[in-house]
Order: structure tokens, then C-alpha cells, then sequence
């Protein structure tokens, strides 16, 4: 596999740090490399935050993303998705939360942007707004095809509490839902 | 060597590094970009019979640290360059009166209290004197996960063999980053520690000072019946203050000799891609996160026909002097990257005898990206 460089973006405290850890963290487990690195601002709750994750079968070095080589990003906040949105190659896809992030005609012609209400599916369809970094996850790798589902999945549920395993395989079956609609959407 | 795979962050790693070599105290305060080490030895400590304390500040951190080493645990601290700032005053003690400490720096950008959350290697020369007086600071720089332990272990082997505080330098990058390290395993490690020298002999012959004159001190454990003294005064063979000039020169000259006459002991450095250099290929020194961007820079160098090769150092200070000579003798083209302003390409143009040294600085809370030092390195040769 060539390399696979995956962007997420939200604010602090969304969760979107661990999402990272378990896309890094399954890869290791398939044997290869991943390396999840963060960026956030000394505002620790409410300010931008980003998280880049490197999938690889070879030893990675650089653990940042290189602006212009991101093949995929998520966001959640307007305030990120504004800072870190060039990152993104052309033509790459954006999945972006529609009540929270409004995108420019511009970006629209430049990126593949799909909408996804990811925080409304975690808060109404999963009924816990923590979900989101989860459903973010089931997401990310339906578009990138990165890792094996189940092997993501297993990481996840060894990320969290048995007593949530549910909520949680419920979050990332309705991720990979929206995102398997979204897709077929695109394809008609 | 039997290995583990552990899939961590460097502050953890780091943590995970000092309870396996030993460490039975921490001292400590937290703050940006270093707090996880604090956080993770404070749960790992305690399960092992140890001690972790938040203190009232970087400080008292330090202080109840340095107290734990006089009375003869391992020990240590972790902090961020500010905190660097106000322990200085505790490190030139440990200095003076040898106490064996590990600290760990997870550094940000500075001066001052800079930017908390952004990576910076502004502290290298820190580092090398953070307290004023003679003595010879023994830093330590990890460059990528696997060495935010290997680094720290070592660090408590070396703080202990020269009875003094070592430092851990790495950089929020390498802290925070996640992602996998092949580690000794921990039985590997207790196989390779030495612990401090004690004296056996009668309680009335012991000058914990009265050493050779490129030997450290040997400091016994507290409430053993071995009485001495600690102070940051000039002292004689007892550690009690004095002012008589030639046992002032010697503990001073000795302090400066237990380390530099030692410095194979210390050195310790990567050398990625070096053999193949010639006179008109390119030599890039970093250190750090930075040698992470310049070993993906020389992957696409070589791949454009541009030969060229990274000196790491791991040990930064004392600086390894003779072996980067022997590269800056060879090669003509040499840059420096740093995510500070010439800190160590200094030192490089002090042991080199050159002042035609390149370099590539950043000091905006940002990593210099791979592309970055391609482009400089077009533009060099």
C-alpha cells in the first residue's frame, strides 16, 4: 500500500485525537506502521485541533502530513476546517459536518466535499455526542479503504469501556452507513 | 537483545522508560508539552513501591526530586523549557554536590513561556549550562520514539556512573507523537543497570569527596551510619564548605574532568546514509523530531541523484566533537536544521574550524517539513 495520509479536524475536546490513536494503532496491528500526530493551540477546550495520521507498510519518518498531499479530511468546526482545509490534495475529499462547517463555492470546485451530519447521527441515532469520533472513524476508513473494518472495529472496542462496546459498534455501523450512502450517492 | 513492541507516545515512553531502570521518585509540577510523563509515572510508581509528587511548583519539583537522590533512590523530574528556567538553581546543586537525577525537557517554544502547545529545540543551549559555574552538562536528545526510552534508561545509567543530573531533551513533536517503538523489554534492562558506587569500609573513612581526580563522588545511601554533608558551597572531601584554594581548584577541575575525560563514555550518535559521502555531497546535522524530516528529505535527494547523508548526534552535549570533525573535514556541503537560531550549529562551527556552515531555522512553533530541506539543500549546492 502507498502511503495513506487522513486529516482530522474539530475542536478540543471532541474526541478526535483518540479516533487517531485507534487508525495508528490497527495498522501497527496489521503488521505495518502508523503514527497519529496532534496539533492543538493553548486553548485546550474550544480551540482548533488537528490530528494527522500516517498509514504505511514501510517506516514512516516525517510523522506530519505535508501540506497539498492529504487524501482525506474530516471536520467537525468551521475554525478548523478553515486553518487546516489546504492540506488537502486537489480533488481529495472533505467530509464535512453540515451544521457546523458552511464550505465556499471555491472549496466545492476544488475538493470532493460530502456532507455528513455526524454530530446530529451521534446525538439522535446513537443518543451519545461522543459517539462522533467514532462514527468519524467508520467514515474515514469507508472512504479510504484503509484497514480491514473488523480489525478497526476490534481496536476501537479495546479503546473504550465493555460497558459502551454497543453504543460504540452501534456509532460505527451508522458511520460506515452514511458513508457507504454518501458514496453510492456520488457513483449514480 | 530481546524486544518489545509497545505502541505509545514519547512522554509515556519516557515514564514507562524510568519506573523499568528503576526510578523510585518523582518530583515534579506539570506543565505543556510534558505533562503525560508526570501523569503516566504517577499511576506506574506507586504499583511498583514507588513515590510520584505533585509539588507546589517546578521548584519544589526539583528540590524533592534532588532530596530523593541524596538519600540514594533514582530519580527524577520532567518539565518544559520555562520550568528548565526556575530548576536551574536546583541543577547547579545536584551539580555541585553530585547528586545523580534524570531530568526530562519535552521543549517548546521559547523564550519565556513562549508557545505551550508548539514544538521548538530552543533549550539546546540551555542544556549545556542551565546554571551558572563550571561544570560539564551530560544531554541527552531522542530522535525518534524507540529513543524516548532507550535515551531516558540510559540517562539513569549515566546520572548514577557520573554522579551528576543528566537531561532528556525531546520536543513536543516526539512527546506527543503516537505510534510504534521497538523497546528492550524491561528484563533487559534491569540486566544492564549499575547501580551508584557505595563505600563498604569503616564510617570513619569515608570522604565521599575524596575522590580521584577524574572520578565522581561516591555518595552512601542516607541512614546507613555513612554521615556527610550536601551543600552548593565550595567543599572538602567530607562535603563540608572550605576555602582553601587548592581543594577549591581541584573539586571544581574535577567536575569538569569526570566528564570530559570520560566522553567515550557518552557518545553516542546516528549516522544515516554517511558512508557513501564524498567532497561534494551534502551533510545535513540535526537532531531531534528534525532528523525525522531530514532522513524523509534524503529518501527524495537520493531519489533526485543528490547524495547526501544525516549525522545525528544523541548525546548533544558533551558534544561529539571529533566525530563531526571528521565529517565536516570530509564533506563540503553541511547544513545545520534546528527549530531554533544556530544552537548547535555553533558548537558544530567551534569543532569543525569552519564558518561556511549552512543552516535552516525555524522558530514559529512549526516542523520544518521534509520539502523544506530539500529546497535548501537545492539551493546549497
Amino acid at each position: 500500500m502507498a502511503r495513506t495520509l487522513m486529516r482530522f479536524t474539530g475542536v478540543g475536546g471532541q474526541g478526535v485525537l483518540l479516533a487517531g490513536e485507534i487508525f495508528a494503532a490497527a495498522k501497527i496491528k496489521e503488521g505495518g506502521y502508523g503514527l497519529k500526530t496532534a496539533t492543538y493551540t493553548s486553548q485546550v477546550r474550544g480551540g482548533p485541533t488537528v490530528v494527522d495520521i500516517t498509514l504505511d507498510d514501510n517506516e514512516i519518518f516525517y510523522p506530519y502530513a505535508n501540506d497539498g498531499e492529504i487524501d482525506f479530511m474530516l471536520s467537525v468546526a468551521q475554525a478548523s476546517y478553515n486553518l487546516f482545509k489546504n492540506g488537502v490534495s486537489e480533488g481529495g475529499t472533505i467530509v464535512i459536518e453540515p451544521n457546523l462547517v458552511h464550505p465556499t463555492d471555491e472549496d466545492r470546485k476544488k475538493w470532493n466535499i460530502v456532507e455528513i451530519p455526524i454530530i446530529t447521527i451521534a446525538k439522535d441515532e446513537v443518543g451519545n455526542v461522543i459517539t462522533q469520533s467514532v462514527i468519524a472513524l467508520a467514515i474515514a476508513n469507508t472512504y479510504m479503504k484503509a484497514l480491514d473494518d473488523e480489525l478497526l472495529r476490534n481496536v476501537m472496542l479495546s479503546k473504550v469501556p465493555a460497558k459502551v462496546h454497543d453504543v460504540n459498534n452501534k456509532a460505527y455501523d451508522l458511520g460506515k452507513k452514511y458513508a457507504e450512502e454518501a458514496l453510492a450517492k456520488m457513483a449514480s | 537483545m530481546e524486544t518489545r513492541e509497545i505502541i505509545s507516545t514519547g512522554n509515556d515512553l519516557a515514564a514507562i522508560a524510568a519506573v523499568d531502570a528503576g526510578c523510585m521518585f518523582f518530583g515534579g509540577y506539570p506543565i505543556t508539552p510534558s505533562s503525560e510523563v508526570m501523569h503516566t509515572i504517577s499511576d506506574l510508581l506507586p504499583a511498583v513501591g514507588g513515590t510520584a509528587i505533585q509539588m507546589e511548583d517546578e521548584i519544589a519539583g526539583i528540590a524533592a526530586a534532588a532530596g530523593a537522590g541524596m538519600a540514594g533512590v533514582r530519580t527524577m523530574t520532567a518539565t518544559s523549557g520555562p520550568g528548565v528556567s526556575l530548576k536551574a538553581e536546583n541543577l547547579g546543586l545536584t551539580q555541585m554536590a553530585e547528586v545523580p537525577l534524570v531530568l526530562v525537557n519535552v521543549m517548546r517554544g521559547g523564550p519565556s513561556t513562549g508557545l505551550p502547545t508548539r514544538v521548538s529545540q530552543g533549550d539546546v543551549r540551555q542544556a549545556r549550562n542551565p546554571s551558572h559555574g563550571d561544570y560539564r552538562s551530560i544531554t541527552l536528545c531522542a530522535g525518534n520514539l524507540a529513543e524516548c526510552y532507550t535515551e531516558t534508561v540510559r540517562a539513569f545509567n549515566l546520572a548514577d556512573r557520573f554522579m551528576q543530573p543528566v537531561i532528556v531533551l525531546l520536543d513536543e513533536t516526539i512527546g506527543h507523537m503516537h505510534g510504534k517503538a521497538i523497546i528492550p523489554t524491561a528484563e533487559e534492562v534491569k540486566k544492564g543497570i549499575v547501580p551508584r558506587k557505595q563505600f563498604t569500609g569503616a564510617p570513619e573513612d569515608y570522604r565521599p569527596y575524596g575522590v580521584g581526580p577524574d572520578e565522581p563522588a561516591v555518595l552512601n545511601p542516607m541512614f546507613q551510619g555513612y554521615r556527610y554533608h550536601f551543600t552548593g558551597l565550595h567543599h572538602d572531601a567530607k562535603g563540608f564548605p572550605t576555602e582553601e584554594i587548592e581543594t577549591c581548584r581541584k573539586l571544581i577541575q574535577r567536575l569538569e574532568d569526570k566528564v570530559m575525560m570520560h566522553t567515550d563514555e557518552l557518545e553516542l550518535n546516528e549516522e544515516f546514509m554517511c558512508d557513501d559521502l564524498e567532497e561534494n555531497d551534502v551533510l545535513i546535522i540535526a537532531y531531534g523530531s528534525v532528523s525525522l524530516a531530514a532522513k524523509e528529505a534524503i529518501r527524495h535527494l537520493r531519489a533526485d541523484g543528490i547524495k547526501a547523508g544525516l549525522f545525528r548526534p544523541i548525546t548533544l552535549w558533551p558534544s561529539p566533537a571529533e566525530r563531526i570533525k571528521h565529517f565536516t573535514d570530509k564533506v563540503k556541503n553541511v547544513l545545520c536544521v534546528e527549530l531554533n537560531i544556530r544552537q548547535y550549529t555553533e558548537e558544530v562551527e567551534r569543532v569543525a574550524s569552519r564558518l561556511d556552515i549552512h543552516g535552516l531555522y525555524k522558530v514559529n512553533g512549526r516542523a520544518i517539513s521534509p520539502y523544506e530541506i530539500v529546497n535548501k539543500v537545492k539551493e546549497i549546492i
